[in-house]
């Protein structure tokens, strides 16, 4: 009986917690986890919820993947792939999203050695393009000046793969928990650890954004959206973390709603960005490259994805 | 009826080109010949634009007139350095001295928008130190105002035009933040930027009033380069794009193709208006104040052709300083060639500069500074300045132009002293109106001789450090125009007051670069519409007390 109560609970939670979820992506995980039978004893119930979790995880590294994928071809085109390396990033996020994809249709509770492979490849690209970059902005005549930084290689860029290599890799560990009570990633709390990588990550990805529109001089109030939401967001996440009550993770999650929503809005600013250079849409082949990145913002919301999958972890490990 | 700029006015039954919008128009205010506007501005460039904007917004009535035409950026304008020859002004004058000025593409505009429609973008601050050059410096003469002042008005100029600059400016006291941030560098600067490394000095972007990002209807640079021949995105921010706009919608009118040849004084000795010529046809605008903005040759020709018996010298002219101390910037330039590509022309030509020689006082033989920023000459003046500068001619010049991506050059603005014999006078010939033209006398002192040699010798240094080979000097160049009826505190010794107003004529005003007592060694245009804003408060204020004439 109060088993059944139990998992009646488990459901509601979960429910809402699909309802709430992201728009394109989270709705499609909504019928996989609904389709856990009630009738399942505790231990396979938290083995569904943990493979769940884990999918979310590999959801949020393809989403991140994606932006990677199309950014660094759009820019690296830009760059003529002068160095044979810049072709690097286009093939490691492609095989990450690739894995990503498996990922979230795989629903073994076991990890997976090809995706932790490409994930572990991924942070380590990830590491050795930050490397490259620094190095492409210091050899610059003026070093690091706000004019290398401005318009040498990005410095954060090469930081959304890593990213995404380890919540991928972080999204393998927590299935390999499969029934176990609580989720660990090595020896730390899933949670916790999914939480604390994601409020990094929007911070970093944050001050990417702020990099880039202090370049554009703030020209549009809008550009300010970018560096103000996310920081919140991170606040709201270690405070999740750190109080782990309701009600803060309740507003939480909201939060991270509304991040994954401007970074689909984010795209269509963009647009509106690229527009305003000479010639506008009709000039596309020239303002696509000139104009603001059309993929980057939506790396906000694969980091937002992230932050949603920990705060259910958090709450399947204290609530239930 | 036609729609050429250079032969059929735009600017009239109501309505004015919109410089944002193909084929589209704004209205414009128009005002009766025979009603006298608070004030008839000659001349719309850096000075006659700002002031007519900021007038017009103060809510005086205002008439501008410009003899160039008005020009769509995005429309008339071809990437084609021929075709792009009717933005200067080309009109008849004699040039002699011992260093006769080159008149024309380097110098001077005839456009709504003025010299600032082809200009190249540079935005400099004055040295502070400058404002008062024969006090601190020993050398020319005393700005009649403090450069604490002045900027104030810096800042409000580059607001306006949203200068792109440096994030932190290496030299002289803070100044706020440049609305923009610098562009990219190309090539070119970084090859000034190595040199400075090499030497040791201190280099940046040049803030250049050009867009780094969208405003408004205005579109962000896209580096092609033609700045100096017009820019047909409206990234550059001349005064066709930002101050005449403004002043449209403040209700200010813009004539077009509007030639002033002379001033009319009544017989108390004050001016009544201006006669100038449209379409064939001389005209008569009344007005309560004339306001002289036409650069530093056509200002001094306009206040000479307009003598009467009571003013014989000319207006303006008791001190008899009308047309004296022309000064000139020196040009000269240090080219090479690189092994690797340059493509110079890419991007607008100064993106990197240092004003290393304007604030270090150490280390030089004469008085005075100078800037040097990068370069990017377009194929056809490169071509030109091979062929005459050069001395270039047959295969050598064909095998140089081969080289053209390689070529990487330097090139200073530096400062000229005032002198009197450097002086614009009427010559006895007239021009297509019948008016006489200026004569422009000029010839260099020692100390400009003096600054030009230790600037190409640093600059041959700095391009010797990065491997440059086969330099060459271009030795005889100069550019922007100013003094001729200079600023002052005192009615002997200048020809206007540090509100632009002529001790002799008080509603005569001079807004432009012909008030500069000095020029130092940066590009004037910033320090021109700075003045222009200064002016308009002033005016603003002395008409609140009573001061001005407006009725
Ligand atoms: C190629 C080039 C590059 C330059 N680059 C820079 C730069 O990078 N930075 C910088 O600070 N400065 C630069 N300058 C200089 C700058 O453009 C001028 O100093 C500035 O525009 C002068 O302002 P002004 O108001 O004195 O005259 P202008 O801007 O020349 O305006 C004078 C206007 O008055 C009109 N006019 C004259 N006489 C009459 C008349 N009798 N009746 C009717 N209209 C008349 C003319 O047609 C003209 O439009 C450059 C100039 C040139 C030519
Ligand atoms: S390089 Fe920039 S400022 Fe110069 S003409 Fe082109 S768009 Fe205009």
């Amino acid at each position: 009986m109060l088993s059944a109560m139990r998992s009646n609970q488990a459901r509601k939670d979960k429910a809402r917690g699909s309802f709430q979820a992201l728009p394109v992506e989270a709705m499609r995980a909504r019928p996989l986890r609904l389709s856990v039978p009630r009738s399942l004893s505790r231990s396979a119930q938290r083995e569904a919820e943990t493979v769940s979790a884990a999918r979310r995880l590999n959801r949020a590294a393809g989403m991140l993947a994606a932006s990677v994928l199309a950014d660094s071809a759009l820019e690296h085109y830009r760059g003529s792939f002068k160095n044979k390396a810049m072709f690097t990033p286009l093939v490691v996020a492609g095989l990450t999203l690739a894995m990503s994809l498996h990922g979230t249709a795989d629903r073994r509770p076991v990890a997976h050695r090809a995706r932790d492979a490409s994930y572990l490849s991924a942070a380590v690209t990830g590491l050795i393009g930050t490397g490259f970059h620094i190095y492409n902005v210091t050899k610059k005549v003026g070093g690091l000046s706000w004019q290398n930084v401005f318009y040498g290689a990005p410095l954060g860029a090469p930081m959304a793969i890593l990213l995404s290599g380890m919540l991928g890799f972080c999204s393998e560990r927590v299935r390999a928990n499969g029934r176990r009570r609580s989720r660990r990633i090595f020896k730390l709390p899933a949670a916790e650890t999914v939480a604390t990588v994601s409020a990094l990550g929007l911070l970093g990805t944050s001050g990417e954004a702020g990099l880039l529109h202090f370049r554009g001089a703030f020209h549009n109030p809008f550009m300010a959206v970018p560096v103000t939401l996310p920081p919140i967001g991170a606040g709201l996440l270690a405070g999740a973390v750190l109080n782990g009550g309701r009600r803060m993770r309740g507003l939480a999650r909201w939060w991270m709603r509304l991040l994954a929503l401007m970074g689909f809005a984010g795209v269509g600013f963009h647009a509106y960005g690229v527009s305003r250079n000479m010639g506008g849409w009709r000039n596309w082949s020239q303002n696509i490259l000139n104009g603001p990145p059309l993929p980057a913002p939506p790396s906000f919301a694969g980091l937002a994805m992230a932050g949603l999958a920990a705060l259910e972890l958090i709450r399947e490990a204290r609530d239930a | 009826m036609s729609d050429d700029p250079l032969h059929s006015p735009r600017a009239i039954n109501g309505r004015a080109p919109d410089v944002f919008r193909p084929g589209r128009w704004v209205s414009m205010k128009q005002y009766a010949e025979h009603e006298a506007v608070d004030f008839v501005i000659v001349g719309t460039g850096a000075g006659g634009a700002t002031l007519a904007c900021k007038l017009a917004e103060y809510g005086f009535t205002v008439v501008a007139l410009d003899a160039g035409p008005y020009f769509r950026p995005l429309e008339d304008f071809a990437s084609d350095e021929s075709e792009q020859t009717k933005l200067y002004w080309t009109d008849d004058r004699i040039v002699d001295g011992d260093n006769p000025l080159q008149l024309g593409s380097n110098n001077s505009g005839k456009a709504v928008g003025g010299s600032t429609v082809h200009f190249a973008m540079v935005s400099l601050r004055f040295r502070p130190e400058w404002f008062k050059a024969r006090t601190k410096l020993g050398y020319g003469a005393d700005w009649p105002i403090d450069w604490r002042e002045m900027w104030a008005y810096y800042t409000e100029v580059e607001q306006a035009l949203k200068v792109s600059g440096p994030v932190n400016y290496p030299w002289g006291p803070p100044r706020p933040r440049y609305p923009y941030r610098a562009h990219p560098l190309n090539a070119a600067a970084r090859a000034l930027a190595r040199g400075c490394e090499a030497l040791g000095i201190g280099w940046t972007e040049t803030p250049l009033a050009t867009l780094s990002a969208p405003r408004g209807l205005a579109h962000p640079c896209v580096y092609r380069g033609f700045c100096v021949t017009g820019c047909s995105t409206n990234a550059k921010q001349s005064a066709l794009v930002t101050w005449i706009p403004r002043a449209l919608s403040a209700g200010a009118e813009i004539r077009d193709l509007a030639m002033v040849g002379r001033i009319e004084t009544d017989a108390n000795g004050l001016a009544v208006g201006v006669h100038y010529n449209r379409q064939n046809q001389w005209r008569f605008q009344k007005a309560r104040n004339v306001v002289v903005a036409g650069y530093a040759i056509e200002t001094p020709r306009l206040l000479l052709n307009s003598a009467t018996d009571k003013f014989p010298d000319g207006l303006a002219n008791r001190s008899g300083l009308v047309g004296k101390n022309l000064m000139a910037q020196a040009n000269q330039a240090v080219w090479g060639e690189m092994d690797e590509e340059v493509r110079s022309y890419k991007g607008p030509p100064s993106l990197a500069i240092t004003e290393h020689w304007n604030y270090e006082d150490e280390g030089k033989d004469f008085f005075g500074g100078y800037a040097y920023m990068s370069q990017g000459p377009l194929p056809q003046l490169w071509a030109n300045t091979q062929a005459t500068a050069h001395g270039l001619w047959g295969t050598r010049l064909v095998e140089a132009m081969k080289r053209y991506n390689h070529v990487v050059g330097l090139k200073i603005v530096g400062e000229m002293l005032p002198q009197e014999s450097n002086r614009v006078t009427l010559a006895d010939e007239v021009d297509q109106y019948g008016l006489r033209i200026p004569r422009v006398t000029y010839s260099w002192c020692d100390n400009d001789k003096r600054l030009i040699d230790h600037s190409v010798a640093f600059m041959s240094r700095a391009l010797g450090a990065i491997g440059a080979k086969d330099l060459w000097v271009q030795e005889d160049d100069t550019c922007h125009l100013n003094g001729t009826a200079r600023m002052g505190d005192r009615p002997d010794n200048s020809v206007v007051n540090a509100d632009c107003r002529s001790w002799d004529i008080p509603n005569l005003w001079i807004c432009d670069g012909s008030v500069f007592p000095t020029v130092g060694g940066a590009n004037p245009s910033l320090t021109i519409q700075a003045i222009a804003c200064r002016t308009a408060d002033r005016i603003r204020g002395l008409s609140r007390v009573g001061e001005i004439r407006l009725n």
